[in-house]
C-alpha cells in the first residue's frame, strides 16, 4: 500500500519508526506492505515511487530539519497540495498540526486527497471538529475511507470501543476526561496543593503543555474530541460551535481543597447527552473518571450494557502513531474484502 | 436580527423596472435591520433560448450563434440601462455582461466546431442565463445604495455530483463552505447576490440543479446559513385552494405544511418542486411564497407543522389534465405473482411515467394513469411485450379523462372525508372512473371524464367551504 505522509513532526516520525521496527511482523501477520512514496514537511517534500528509505528520512529530519534535503529524492519547492494531487498513492496520512480557526492546511489536504481518490488517515482534530459531516459526505461520494482513531485518546481505542465493541447497543451518553495536559495540572494542584499557574509551569517544563497552552487549558482540545465522538459514535451532525466550553483557568486551589473535604476532586470533563458541554466538574474520588496525571478516561452509558469506562494514555507520539497504524490496517483489510468479493 | 434568503424568479424580473422593484424590496428589509441574501433566476425565457441556441450550435449553425449573441447582449444591456441610474455602476455591469457574453460565444462556437453537445457542455451554456441576470441585480442593488457582492453558485460554495442536467448537491460539504464564505460578509453588512440554478462539481466544472432550479439554490443557502425564512418572490399571491380559472372563489392558503405542499406540487400546482423544499424541510426553515407585485400580501407560508383545524380537513384541490387511463386486464393475472412488476417494468423501460395506480383485490385488472403524450407508446409497448403469453387479454385506453387531486393533512384519521368528496361529486351526476388514496392519507385522487373535471373540482371546493376560510 502506497502512503503519502503529510506532516513529519512527532506523530509522523513516530509512524516512520513503527513502520521500520515492525516491518516484517506487519508483512507476516497482516499481509501489510507499506511503501511511503512521499513525505512532506514545512521545508518541502521527498518523493520516491518505489518507497522512500524511512531511516534516511528520519536522519535527514534530525540533521537538516527537512526531508526535502534528500539529494536523490528531495523537492524543496513542492507543496503538500501538489504532492497529494499528483503523486500516486492509496492513502494519505494527514498529520499536520491542529488549527481550529479554519482547519487549514489539513482541511484542504483531506479534500484534495478525496477528490483524487485517496483514502485518508488523520490525527488532525481541526478539520474534523469544524467539518466532519462535510468530510464524511465527501469521502462517501468519492468512494474512499476517512479514519481518525488517533484524534481521540491517542493510542487508547476509545472510538473503536464505542463504534465496534458496542455494536448493536445504543450509546445514550458519554462523559470523559479527554485531555492529558489539563488532567495533569488538576492532579498536581490537588495533590501538591499548588496554584494553577504553578502547575501549568511544571507541565510546560515536563513538555506536557505547549508554550501557548490555550488549546488545552481553555477546553478547546476536549471540545474538538467531543465533536468527533458526537458525529462518529452518536451520529449527530454537530461542529465546534455547538459545544459549550469552559476551561480550567479559573479553578482555584481552594475549590480543590473544598472538594477534597467531600472526598471529591475536580476534573475537566466533556459531556455528550442532549447537548455538548466541556466544564471543570466535581466528581467523587471513586468515580472511574478520577484518573491521575496525563491519563484519559471515558465512560459510555449504553442502553443495554450499562456503563463502561476505558482508561489509557491520551497523548504521545508513539501512542498516536499506533492509532494511525491501526487505521491503515483497517483500510487495508476493508479494501482487501472489497476487492475480493 | 432576522436573516432572510430571497429568491427572485424569472417572471418577477422580466423587465428592467422589476429589477428596481427587487432592489427596493431588498433595501426595505435591510433598512429594517434584516440580513438579506438574494438569489437570482435568469430573465424569463432565457434558459429555454440558451437551450435552443446550443441545439442550433450542435447542428453547426455558426450564423445563429452570432445572431443569438447579438440579441442576448442587447436584451441584458437594455435591462441594465432601465434598472441602473448611476453611470459608473451601469458601465461596470455592461462591461461584465459583455465579457460574459463573449465567453458564451466561445462556448457556442466550440460546440459548432466539435458538432457535439454533451450534458456537460449543455450545463455550461445554460449557466449563462443566471450569470447574466445576476450581474444586473448586483448593479441595481448597488445603485440603490446597498453593498452588494456578486457570487456564482460555484464561488459561494455549492458542490454537486457530476450528474449534469440534474446535479445533486453534496449538502454537508455545501453547507460547510457556504457558511464559512457568507457568514463573515453578512456580518459586514454585505448583501450577497447569488446566481440561482447553477453550481459546480468538486473539480469546479459547472453543473445545473435541474428540477427545482433557483428555488433549490435558495433553500440550500437558507439551510446552510440557518436563516429565519426563505422567501420565494413570484408573480402570484401564493398557493391557492384551487385554480382560480376553474373556481373563481379560490383563495390564497395562508399556511400549509411541507408535506401538503409536496403533494400539491406533484399534482401540478405551480408550487416549488418537492426537491427544492427538501433542504428547508430538513432544517425546519419556513418557506414563504410571495407576490413581487403585491408585497403587502403575506403570501403562503410553508412550515413543518400540519395545521389541522377540524373544519379544514381539505386544503386544496388540483385538476390534472392531459392524462390518459390505461386498463390492463385478463383472467391470467389472477394469483400470478409478478404481473404488476412485468407491466410496470415494460413502462419503465419505455420511459413512461405513471401518475396513479389502482388494482382491485380480484386482480383481474390493473388501471393506471399516465401522461397523455405517452399513451400510444405505452399501449403498444404493453401489447408487444405482454399479449399472447396467456397472462393478459387486453389493453384498453381512454384519453378523455382527467384526475382530481384533493390534498390536506387533516384527512389523515378523519373518517368520512372520502364519503363527503364522492357524495359531492355524485350530487352533480359525475361518474368516478378510478380512485387512489395513498396510506399517507394526505391526498385522495380520482379520475373522471374530461368534461366533468372542472365541475368535480367546484363541487368539492364548495363542499369543504374553501372559499370561506
Amino acid at each position: 500500500m502506497r502512503i503519502i505522509l503529510v506532516g513529519f513532526g512527532v506523530v509522523g516520525q513516530s509512524l516512520a519508526r513503527i513502520l521500520l521496527q515492525r516491518r516484517s511482523e506487519l508483512m507476516r501477520g497482516y499481509g501489510f506492505h507499506p511503501k511511503v512514496v512521499a513525505v512532506v514537511d514545512k521545508g518541502g517534500a521527498a518523493l520516491d515511487t518505489r518507497g522512500l528509505d524511512l531511516e534516511e528520512m528520519l536522519s535527514l529530519k534530525v540533521r537538516e530539519g527537512t526531508v526535502a534535503a534528500s539529494r536523490e529524492h528531495g523537492h524543496p519547492r513542492l507543496s503538500a497540495l501538489d504532492v497529494i494531487e499528483s503523486a500516486e498513492a492509496e492513502v494519505v496520512v494527514e498529520a499536520t498540526p491542529t488549527n481550529i480557526e479554519n482547519g487549514e492546511p489539513g482541511l484542504s489536504h483531506i479534500k484534495t486527497a478525496f477528490r483524487t481518490g485517496k483514502h485518508v488517515v488523520t490525527t488532525n482534530k481541526g478539520p474534523l471538529a469544524l467539518a466532519l459531516p462535510a468530510l464524511t459526505e465527501l469521502a462517501e461520494y468519492n468512494g474512499v475511507y476517512l479514519r481518525f482513531s488517533g484524534t481521540v485518546g491517542a493510542g487508547t481505542p476509545i472510538l473503536d470501543l464505542a463504534k465496534k465493541c458496542l455494536l448493536g447497543d445504543r450509546i445514550i451518553s458519554i462523559r470523559g476526561v479527554l485531555n492529558g495536559t489539563t488532567n495533569y495540572i488538576l492532579t498536581e494542584m490537588d495533590e501538591e496543593r499548588i496554584t494553577f499557574q504553578q502547575a501549568l509551569e511544571e507541565a510546560q517544563r515536563l513538555g506536557y503543555a505547549e508554550a501557548d497552552p490555550s488549546m488545552d487549558v481553555d477546553g478547546l482540545d476536549t471540545a474538538c474530541k467531543l465533536v468527533i465522538m458526537a458525529n462518529w459514535i452518536m451520529g449527530e451532525r454537530v461542529t465546534l460551535e455547538d459545544v459549550e466550553v469552559e476551561g480550567i483557568r479559573n479553578v482555584t486551589r481552594e475549590a480543590l481543597e473544598e472538594a477534597s473535604r467531600r472526598d471529591c476532586t475536580i476534573r475537566l470533563i466533556g459531556f455528550i447527552d442532549d447537548h455538548l458541554k466541556v466544564a471543570p466538574t466535581e466528581i467523587s474520588k471513586d468515580d472511574p473518571l478520577a484518573v491521575k496525571g496525563v491519563l484519559n478516561a471515558v465512560t459510555f452509558t449504553s442502553e443495554f450494557a450499562g456503563e463502561e469506562t476505558i482508561i489509557g494514555r491520551g497523548a504521545g507520539g508513539m501512542a498516536t502513531a499506533s492509532a494511525v497504524l491501526r487505521d491503515l490496517l483497517n483500510i487495508k483489510e476493508t479494501l482487501s474484502t472489497r476487492l475480493m468479493t | 436580527m432576522k436573516k432572510i434568503v430571497m429568491k427572485f424568479g424569472g417572471t418577477s424580473l422580466a423587465a428592467g423596472e422589476n429589477f428596481r422593484r427587487m432592489a427596493s424590496l431588498v433595501s426595505r428589509y435591510v433598512a429594517q435591520g434584516c440580513k438579506v441574501v438574494a438569489i437570482i433566476s435568469a430573465l424569463e425565457g432565457v434558459t429555454d433560448r440558451l437551450l435552443e441556441a446550443s441545439e442550433e450550435a450542435k447542428r453547426g449553425n455558426l450564423e445563429s450563434v452570432y445572431r443569438f449573441k447579438g440579441e442576448i447582449t442587447e436584451e441584458h444591456l437594455a435591462a441594465a440601462r432601465r434598472s441602473i441610474n448611476d453611470k459608473h455602476v451601469r458601465e461596470e455591469v455592461a462591461e461584465a455582461l459583455r465579457s460574459t457574453v463573449d465567453e458564451l460565444e466561445k462556448v457556442l462556437t466550440g460546440i459548432v466546431y466539435v458538432g457535439e453537445l454533451t450534458p456537460k457542455s449543455r450545463d455550461y451554456v445554460l449557466s449563462f442565463g443566471e450569470r447574466l441576470s445576476t450581474y444586473i441585480a448586483w448593479g441595481t442593488l448597488r445603485d440603490v445604495g446597498l453593498n452588494a457582492q456578486y457570487y456564482t453558485g460555484e464561488s459561494v460554495g455549492i458542490v454537486t455530483d457530476s450528474n449534469f442536467g440534474e446535479a445533486k448537491p453534496l449538502l454537508n460539504v455545501t453547507k460547510h463552505q457556504v457558511k464559512s464564505r457568507l457568514e463573515p460578509v453578512l456580518e459586514e453588512g454585505v448583501v450577497p447576490v447569488i446566481t440561482g440554478y447553477i453550481a459546480a462539481t468538486q473539480d469546479g466544472v459547472t453543473t445545473t440543479l435541474g428540477r427545482g432550479g433557483s428555488d433549490y439554490t435558495a433553500t440550500i443557502i437558507g439551510a446552510a446559513l440557518g436563516v429565519d425564512e426563505v422567501w420565494i418572490w413570484t408573480s402570484v399571491d401564493g398557493l391557492m385552494t384551487s385554480d382560480p380559472k376553474i373556481v373563481p372563489s379560490a383563495k390564497v392558503i395562508p399556511k400549509i405544511s411541507f408535506q401538503e405542499a409536496t403533494e400539491m406540487a406533484i399534482f401540478g400546482a405551480k408550487v416549488m418542486h418537492p426537491r427544492a423544499l427538501e433542504p428547508a424541510m430538513e432544517e425546519n426553515i419556513p418557506v414563504r411564497i410571495r407576490n413581487i407585485f403585491n408585497p403587502e400580501n403575506p403570501g403562503t407560508l410553508i412550515v413543518r407543522e400540519q395545521m389541522v383545524k377540524p373544519v379544514d380537513v381539505v386544503k386544496a384541490i388540483a385538476l390534472v389534465k392531459d392524462v390518459a387511463l390505461v386498463n390492463v386486464s385478463g383472467a391470467g393475472m389472477i394469483g400470478a405473482p409478478g404481473t404488476a412488476a412485468k407491466v410496470f417494468g415494460v413502462l419503465g423501460r419505455n420511459d413512461v411515467n405513471i401518475l396513479m395506480i389502482s388494482q382491485s383485490v380480484s386482480e383481474a385488472n390493473i388501471s393506471f394513469i399516465i401522461e397523455r403524450r405517452s399513451l400510444e407508446k405505452a399501449v403498444n409497448a404493453l401489447e408487444i411485450a405482454l399479449l399472447g403469453r396467456g397472462l393478459i387479454r387486453e389493453v384498453t385506453a381512454e384519453d378523455d379523462v382527467c384526475v382530481v387531486a384533493v390534498v390536506g393533512a387533516g384527512m389523515r384519521g378523519t373518517p368520512g372525508v372520502a364519503s363527503r368528496v364522492f357524495s359531492a361529486v355524485a350530487r352533480r351526476g359525475i361518474n368516478v372512473r378510478m380512485i387512489a388514496q395513498g396510506s399517507s392519507e394526505l391526498n385522495i385522487s380520482f379520475a373522471v371524464k374530461k368534461s366533468d373535471g372542472e365541475d368535480a373540482v367546484q363541487a368539492i371546493h364548495e363542499e369543504f367551504r374553501l372559499d370561506k376560510s
